[in-house]
């Protein structure tokens, strides 16, 4: 057989072994309910209900080591559930393990009703009644923010409009300097950046003003450009790579899961994330507005643990690593990590990293300052 | 004859006024129909037929309706007609927007299939190896058809084909939703208007009243 029948008869090889896999996992996800790809399942019971966000608190899993009650509070693009995909893949279950005391802030499904709804209600109404809360439930006169993406910048603004109730601040993942990017070398970060300082500022208000929302699919194709071969081949290659193990398909089906649960944003809330924030990088220079206070990030006291993903495509490094300049805190902490965006807190590699860094961080804080009643 | 009489031929004479009124009405407006179907309709057929494709360059036929729809409104009849043209035009200026940016964002593609011919020849070359197995084949594409595809999003022509994009199908959206509206107010049904009122009311009242509460709270505190 010559060199060239050899080639064409391994790649009809392949390609019928490839159709098998195909077939395969048709068949598998035909055969799977959604009720059986859960996420978000760490056990947690409803404390607060206001409007439709809940407050909720995790079940221990661990004798305490860290007393100070902590915060978790997610962004409005996307839900808290990233945090806590599946057992082994879950940023709860492992602060959890290692003894906090956990609260999360669900914001629910916001739709049209949550048109008018800004961010001056998330920072100054949703997570001020959650903290008024925990601290009513525990005896906290302070708590630990611990805020993810958006969810960071919320919590960084709270803490600055209300550092007499912050214990400490934990931020992963969070844009700080919106136009930082333009400093990233990577081709492939940023391109959320570019991409809304492209649009006119009409633009964005004819956006909401048409869907009264930010639409949540509108986000999820913002963000499938932004990853483009990965977006084209994760329903065919991909598949073929994770078929055979039935593990990684279910956790290819959470992500699924997670991505498909992509609320709209609340529409006001959204022009002022996407025209102050992204557009015009006012909590920069604290011309960022709070229910009438301009938000002063040098007024953070507390200590301010900031964690970023070195590969992070959707909020580059040099976003997030600006918080260090700005904060008043005195006791400020800077982990960079390897990993990207959504892989910080999903992927097997970085399972106990991220964890372990804010807990032993949050000890140590625990011990040398107090607890804070 | 009785009061009640008197008033029943006043009833009787002013639905017969109403009566007149509706037919004039009905008359004009079936007379504008057939002018404007006479007018436009052949107009459009023939730009149909002859660019089935959404009406390629120009777009003549979308500033024609813009221009004919955003004319004088008159008060009783026609406004249905205007906002479903109106519609029309924006969608053939949509489907214009759409061909645009599919020619932007087709470029990348043919520079990744050339860089990608380039380097299989080369490496097969240098190596005077066989090519290499679909999947070593495939990821080499798919990192170079990636590259070119990121590169493509950050250039000036893209970003401002793909807002054109965004803004045409914002307008065509808007409009659908002024028609949608007008058939929401026919049968006696809120609109996303009003419903945007009522949770924007809401919304305000929930502040005011948690201002107070927390007013309330805060003056019990001093107080105690």
């Amino acid at each position: 057989m010559s060199d060239q029948e050899n080639q064409a008869a391994r790649f009809a090889s392949e390609m019928a072994a490839n159709a098998e896999k195909i077939f395969k996992a048709t068949q598998f996800i035909a055969n799977t309910k959604d009720q059986d790809v859960n996420i978000g399942t760490t056990p947690k019971h409803l404390v607060m209900r206001r409007d439709k966000v809940e407050l909720f608190r995790y079940e221990p899993l661990a004798a305490a080591t860290a007393k100070t009650p902590v915060l978790l509070a997610y962004g409005l693009i996307g839900r808290y559930t990233m945090a806590d995909l599946q057992p082994d893949r879950s940023l709860v279950r492992s602060l959890l393990s290692k003894g906090l005391d956990l609260w999360l802030i669900d914001w629910g499904q916001p739709g049209r009703t949550e048109r008018w709804l800004t961010i001056d209600d998330y920072v100054d109404d949703y997570i001020d009644a959650a903290v008024e809360r925990i601290a009513q439930e525990t005896g906290h006169r302070k708590i630990t923010l611990l805020g993810i993406c958006e969810g960071g910048v919320f919590t960084a603004c709270y803490a600055a409009l209300h550092p007499e109730k912050v214990k400490n601040l934990v931020v992963t993942i969070t844009p700080i300097d919106f136009h930082a990017d333009v400093k990233d070398e990577a081709a492939h970060h940023g391109f959320l950046n570019i991409w809304t300082r492209s649009l006119d500022p009409e633009d964005i208000d004819k956006l909401v003003d048409t869907y009264g929302v930010l639409p949540g699919e509108f986000m999820s194709s913002v963000f499938s450009m932004m990853t483009p071969m990965r977006s084209l081949t994760k329903y065919n290659v991909d598949l073929i790579d994770v078929v055979d193990d039935e593990a990684k398909f279910m956790n290819f089906l959470r992500m699924e899961k997670w991505l498909a649960d992509r609320p709209h944003h609340p529409g006001e809330a959204a022009k002022q994330w996407l025209k102050d924030l992204y557009q015009e990088n006012r909590l920069v220079d604290g011309s960022f507005e709070l229910s009438g206070r301009r938000v002063d990030l040098r007024s953070i006291s507390a200590p301010v643990l900031n964690v970023f993903a070195l590969d992070d495509h959707i909020i580059p490094p040099d976003c997030s690593r600006a918080l260090g300049a700005l904060v008043g805190s005195s006791d400020y902490t800077e982990i960079p990590l390897p990993g990207g965006h959504v892989g910080l807190f999903v992927s097997s590699k970085s399972q106990g990293k991220l964890s372990q860094n804010i807990v032993d961080w949050l000890v140590a804080r625990d011990a040398s300052n107090g607890t804070g009643f | 004859m009785t009061e009640k009489d008197k008033s029943a031929t006043a009833d009787s004479g002013s639905h017969l006024e109403w009566a007149k009124l509706w037919e004039t009405m009905a008359e004009s407006s079936s007379r504008m129909a057939a002018a404007w179907s006479e007018s436009m309709a052949p107009f459009m057929l023939a730009r149909l037929s002859e660019k089935p494709a959404g009406f390629g360059d120009g777009n003549e036929l979308s500033a024609a309706i813009e221009r004919m729809a955003q004319g004088p409104r008159l008060a009783d009849v026609w406004d249905i007609d205007r906002k479903i043209a109106l519609v029309f035009g924006a969608w053939i200026e949509m489907r214009q927007r759409l061909a645009s940016y599919n020619a932007v964002a087709a470029e990348p593609w043919a520079r990744a299939s050339k860089r990608f011919i380039d380097k299989m020849i080369s490496e097969s070359a240098a190596n005077g190896a066989p090519p290499l197995d679909w999947r070593e084949a495939f990821a080499k594409w798919s990192e170079i058809s990636n590259e070119e595809l990121v590169r493509n999003q950050r250039t000036d022509g893209f970003l401002q084909a793909q807002k054109e994009l965004l803004q045409a199908g914002l307008q065509l959206r808007s409009r659908q939703d002024d028609v949608s509206d007008a058939a929401s107010a026919l049968f006696g049904l809120p609109t996303r208007k009003d419903f945007d009122e009522v949770t924007r009311q809401l919304t305000e009242l929930r502040r005011e009243v948690r201002t107070i509460s927390r007013l309330v709270r805060d003056q019990k505190i001093e107080g105690a």
